[in-house]
């Protein structure tokens, strides 16, 4: 690069510096959302991973038939950390509580008590004591910090709850327990408690602790533990083996789930996946902006490149300057990114991390992130740049003195641009605009792509939002229920007592009484099964839903494979996509053994349902269900009220459970169905969020694009407008022209649009943690058309009040 | 590059830089030999044939005006003895060098060193300033050390008469000014020959004279000089005129015996 060269290129700088300013702030929004993103895609996951280990989670939870007392659990424990790949054990307990609430009965939310034995070293599955301390005395509890706002509840004051088999007692909150390993409570609609196991008897429960929790390495002598499931899965087999053999126990379930992945692991993987998706994106969009602008650039000083040409410059020399351009314009961008990037990113960081309900230890990103960020930085637009530079250098003295900033026309394009003129009361402005539009066709086509990406990414964003609501639609329509009364299921009751019961009730309609329970899949050869379910017995699990016999609430879903279930059938289960797709080995016609409370029970799969409705989870009927484990009583009444609105709902869910109650029935919860849609919605938030905000910053820079592209045509047609002037073209025609033309090219974008569009959709409505149906947002379509219309018509006013403010002296002198 | 690839390199380098200068010539050999060049242009309607086996010769020395009407083939002439066109067949030897062997990159670091061009409408660049423009093809080719790079460039402007304009912009000069700031472009890297297209075609007849007396001047210099003009006073400054008719040198169109010499124009 000679001297002169550079100070060409410094006054080139000088001279576009509006453009130029543009085009590094364009380039620096979707680095600064590139980056943001990235970095928080990085934090995220670590920060997660990071809070999931400090707790020591088990590698297997192995839950005994019976639970046996404290200190013969302890004894095991320390019997079981001598067995072969084992690093630590101990002993735990669990269950759910009723919580009353303010003003009498029992509120919606259950609170899931951990229980300890006091002297529990707490090396695994630990948490961290925030206000209190553990283990808390008999009658105390400490409660998971994101439980207080759910439950309404305060420390320092008393708790009434109800156990399964106690009578209604007072708890003391003595203290706040942050638990990272736990999905908060929120999001759940459940809260989380920690007790000691001095506190059982204040419960009414037996003092018994049924779970072993152990730490499996890969191999004996190892202390770090498996990050394999498989490996896990064995030396727990080995244990239980050793248990029954040694202490002649029986084992209910083996739980193992995945190791080393928080039970929000698949919700934060779609999250961040989706993050990643939108980044990569956001950097696509950032190539073609570069591409768009450079090439404007590039092709202005086409003339020039001429003269330069003519008097010896060989074409490395060219290249060379407009590399150094580029170099210039992406350092500046890059530069100006950096930190916006990272304020990005700690502002939007804790706000996911605290819809995980995890705390960040630190916000800032692995250096290797910053090292990607630059070298995208400046990379990004190199490499895309890089055709139009080559081609640029490569123009011949020749093609830069035939240069007029239009494009050689093929026989087509005249032809079409002949029948153009043809059409009858056409304005011929409108025309003129039209036809400038494919003068450049490689700039009106990264034109296009630009506003076509951005609005790809809108409406595809705004679509899986509007399919994952249709899901949630679709499910609400498909329940047909207002309140769920979920029993406890040991009272040998008949179904028809228990919704006679009910029946009565002011505001109810209709009564059905079904049953959910947990289960899970024994493998053949097997006396237990080996689950997935985490620690909370929720995320993991395997739900399995006894449909009653003329049920009217539930239609037959769509299948997959096979067929529903017949009406009393027996012996039969259908299972719904998300299990099928958790085992990947069954089929309709195959059999399989379920352990359906604790007891081994054999089923035929007559076929596999899409997931709508009715959640997911394995379906059976009522006499199946009797006839496999001789329970006649349902555990759950579904109950329709006559006004489908929130009052109705929990006025009827307070009397069913009084009436119950009354009945000598233990009533485990009794809420309207919204608790489940809150729940659904907790999950979803983070993902709006991000979504809202890429398409917003996307957008931005479409918009930006546009104005550079406008602003290069006007300056590269300086000439022409000079010419419309002479001939009496006055300024308000120049700048409809201009106007007119940014508007056009926002039209066909928005058609070429539907082609990202649609693959977004696709791929976010695949890789969301909820089901989501496809489907393209009708609104959000129109409301891109609306936004990309206007701000095309905004993004070139500036351009075109220049066109027409040129005097035709200033036209024609122009170089 | 191996050392082979290099030393081939430099040697071809060499051998344009060499040839280029035109010193090497036999004062027999023409400076410029055109041998029944056609060049025909494609465009999407039909074929445009701009010359018709255009056979040339021009010594050094010489002062040559290409005239003809409009569409009559004199800029598709200069350009191509320029390189900046290619003909469709026919042979041209310019300085020495077959222009046709040579690729594009080749052919613009020839042209910095062969031959000097000036264009119609000056074609400044308009972000450096007049010493710089002049400075610039010195930078391309790099004959001329940096450090006697702007001496020689503001003594080329002195040359021209617009020395005390040396350090504005290409906008804040005239039309003759810019013309004559073009022409000691032209003249940066001492080429043999100069090329001009129209290069009275956008200034006022005075102005015009004074840019054609300059050409006379440095014609007289010894320097070898073609130009493409519609100018009818040409005459009084040129040693020879080639008229052209529809892409052919016109027949029975020659110099007057007693001013010019006898041009060399093959059948």
């Amino acid at each position: 690069m000679t001297r002169l060269l550079f100070v060409k290129l410094l006054r080139d700088l000088r001279g576009a510096w509006e453009r130029i300013v543009l085009m590094i702030l364009a380039l620096s929004i979707t680095l600064v959302m590139f980056s943001g993103v990235f970095y928080t895609w990085g934090v995220t996951g670590r920060e997660m991973a990071r809070a999931y280990l400090s707790t020591n989670p088990a590698s297997a939870t192995i839950w005994l038939e019976r639970g046996l007392n404290a200190d013969e659990m302890a004894a095991i424990a320390v019997e079981a950390r001598k067995q072969p790949g084992i690093i630590d054990a101990t002993s735990r307990t669990q269950f759910t509580l009723q919580v009353q609430q303010e003003g009498g009965g029992w509120g919606p939310n259950p609170l899931q008590i951990f229980v300890a034995a006091p002297d529990d070293p707490m090396r695994i599955e630990n948490f961290t004591v925030e206000q209190g301390s553990w283990p808390p005395a008999a009658g105390e509890i400490l409660i998971d910090r994101s439980s207080f706002d759910l439950l309404k509840l305060e420390v320092g004051e008393a708790v009434v709850v109800q156990a399964p088999n106690g009578a209604p007692t007072s708890l003391r909150i003595s203290g706040v327990v942050y638990d990272p390993a736990l999905a908060p409570s929120f999001q759940e609609q459940k809260g989380h408690g920690f007790i000691s196991a001095e506190s059982l008897p204040v419960l009414g429960e037996p003092v018994a602790l049924d779970a072993l929790n152990i730490q499996v390495a890969d191999q004996p002598g190892l202390i770090t533990p498996s990050r394999d499931r498989d490996v896990i899965v064995a030396t727990a087999r080995d244990l239980v083996g050793w248990l029954q053999q040694t202490y002649g126990v029986a084992i209910r379930e083996i739980q193992v789930p995945t190791p080393y992945a928080h039970p929000h692991q698949a919700q934060a993987d779609s999250l961040l996946l989706g993050l990643l998706v939108f980044g990569v994106a956001g950097l696509l969009l950032s190539a073609i902006l570069v591409a768009t602008m450079l090439n404007g650039l590039f092709t202005q000083q086409i003339p020039q490149i001429g003269i330069m040409k003519a008097i010896g410059a060989r074409s490395s020399r060219v290249l060379q300057l407009y590399l150094l351009m580029t170099l210039v314009i992406a350092v500046a961008s890059t530069a100006l990114a950096i930190v916006p990037g990272i304020f990005i990113s700690r502002a939007f960081t804790p706000a996911i991390l605290t819809l995980l309900g995890v705390d960040a230890e630190s916000l800032t990103a692995p250096a290797w992130m910053y090292a990607v960020v630059i070298a995208a930085g400046l990379g990004v637009p190199l490499l895309f740049a890089l055709a139009s530079l080559v081609k640029t250098s490569r123009t011949t003295v020749r093609e830069a003195l035939d240069y007029r900033g239009v494009d050689r026309r093929g026989d087509i394009s005249a032809r079409f641009d002949a029948g153009l003129g043809r059409l009858r009361g056409l304005d011929r402005t409108v025309l003129m605009a039209f036809r400038n539009i494919f003068r450049r066709r490689a700039r009106f086509l990264l034109s296009v792509g630009l506003l076509a990406s951005a609005g790809g990414v809108f409406v595809g964003g705004m679509s899986t939002m509007a399919g994952f609501q249709a899901s949630l639609d679709r499910e609400r329509e498909l329940r047909r229920w207002d309140v769920d009364v979920r029993l406890a299921g040991i009272d040998q009751v008949l179904a028809d007592a228990l919704t006679n019961l009910v029946a009565d009730l002011p505001g109810v309609t209709r009564v059905e009484g079904w049953s959910t329970l947990q289960t899970s899949v024994i493998p053949p050869g097997q006396q237990f099964s080996v689950t997935r379910t985490y620690p909370d017995q929720g995320h993991g699990s395997i739900a399995v839903t006894v449909v009653p016999p003329d049920s009217s609430l539930m239609d037959p879903p769509p299948m997959l494979e096979g067929h529903w279930l017949g009406p009393n059938e027996t012996g039969a289960i259908g299972i719904s996509q998300g299990v099928a797709e958790d085992l990947p080995d069954i089929r309709s016609g195959d059999t399989i053994q379920l352990s359906i409370g604790g007891r081994p029970t054999n089923w035929r799969v007559v076929g596999i349902a899409e997931s709508v409705g009715h959640g997911g989870g394995i379906f059976i009927t009522q006499e199946g269900f009797e006839a496999a484990t001789g329970v006649s009583q349902p555990n759950l009444l579904r109950i329709v009220t006559d006004n489908h609105d929130e009052e109705t709902r929990t006025a009827v869910a307070q009397a069913a459970e009084r009436t119950l109650t009354d009945a000598g029935i233990v009533v485990l919860s009794a809420a309207s169905v919204s608790r489940s849609a809150a729940a659904g919605a907790g999950h979803m938030l983070p993902l709006i969020l991000v979504f809202l905000g890429l398409s917003i910053a996307m957008s931005v820079v479409g918009f930006a694009g546009l104005a550079s592209t406008m602003s290069t045509n006007v300056l590269e047609r300086t000439r022409e407008f000079g010419v419309m002037s002479a001939i009496g073209a006055p300024a308000s025609t120049v700048r409809r022209l201009v106007v007119l033309e940014g508007i056009f090219i926002a039209v066909v974008s928005c058609m070429i649009a539907a082609i990202p569009a649609l693959l977004l959709t696709a791929i976010m409505t695949g890789v969301l943690p909820m089901p989501g149906t496809f489907q393209i947002s009708v609104s959000g379509v129109v409301i891109w058309i609306v936004v990309v219309v206007l701000g095309a018509a905004l993004a070139t006013l500036a351009p075109a009040s220049q066109a027409s403010r040129l005097t035709v002296r200033e036209a024609l002198a122009y170089l | 590059m191996n050392s082979n690839g290099l030393q081939e390199s430099t040697t071809r380098r060499q051998a344009i830089a060499g040839r280029s200068s035109g010193e090497g010539l036999p004062l027999s050999e023409p400076l410029i030999d055109l041998h029944q060049v056609v060049k025909t242009y494609e465009s999407p309607s039909q074929p445009f044939t701009a010359l018709r086996g255009i056979s040339l010769q021009v010594r050094a020395g010489e002062f040559v005006a290409v005239v003809g009407k409009s569409g009559s083939g004199k800029t598709t002439l200069l350009n191509i003895l320029a390189g900046i066109d290619r003909p469709t067949s026919g042979a041209i030897s310019v300085a020495g060098t077959q222009l046709h062997a040579l690729s594009e990159s080749q052919l613009a670091e020839w042209r910095g060193r062969t031959i000097g061009l000036v264009f119609q409408f000056f074609q400044l660049l308009p972000t450096l300033t007049i010493v710089e423009n002049v400075m610039l093809p010195m930078d391309f080719v790099e004959i001329i050390p940096a450090a006697e790079r702007r001496p020689k460039a503001l003594k080329l402007l002195e040359r021209v008469g617009i020395r005390d304009q040396a350090d504005k912009l290409p906008v804040t000069l005239s039309g003759g000014e810019q013309q004559r700031a073009a022409i000691a472009r032209a003249l940066a890297n001492d080429p043999p020959l100069l090329l001009a297209d129209e290069p009275t075609g956008n200034l006022d007849s005075a102005t015009g004279t004074s840019v054609l007396e300059l050409f006379a001047n440095l014609n007289a210099e010894g320097r070898t000089i073609v130009v493409v003009t519609h100018e009818r006073d040409v005459r009084r400054y040129i040693g020879r005129q080639v008229m052209l008719r529809d892409g052919r040198v016109a027949d029975g169109v020659q110099p007057e015996a007693d001013q010019l010499e006898p041009a060399e124009v093959r059948p």
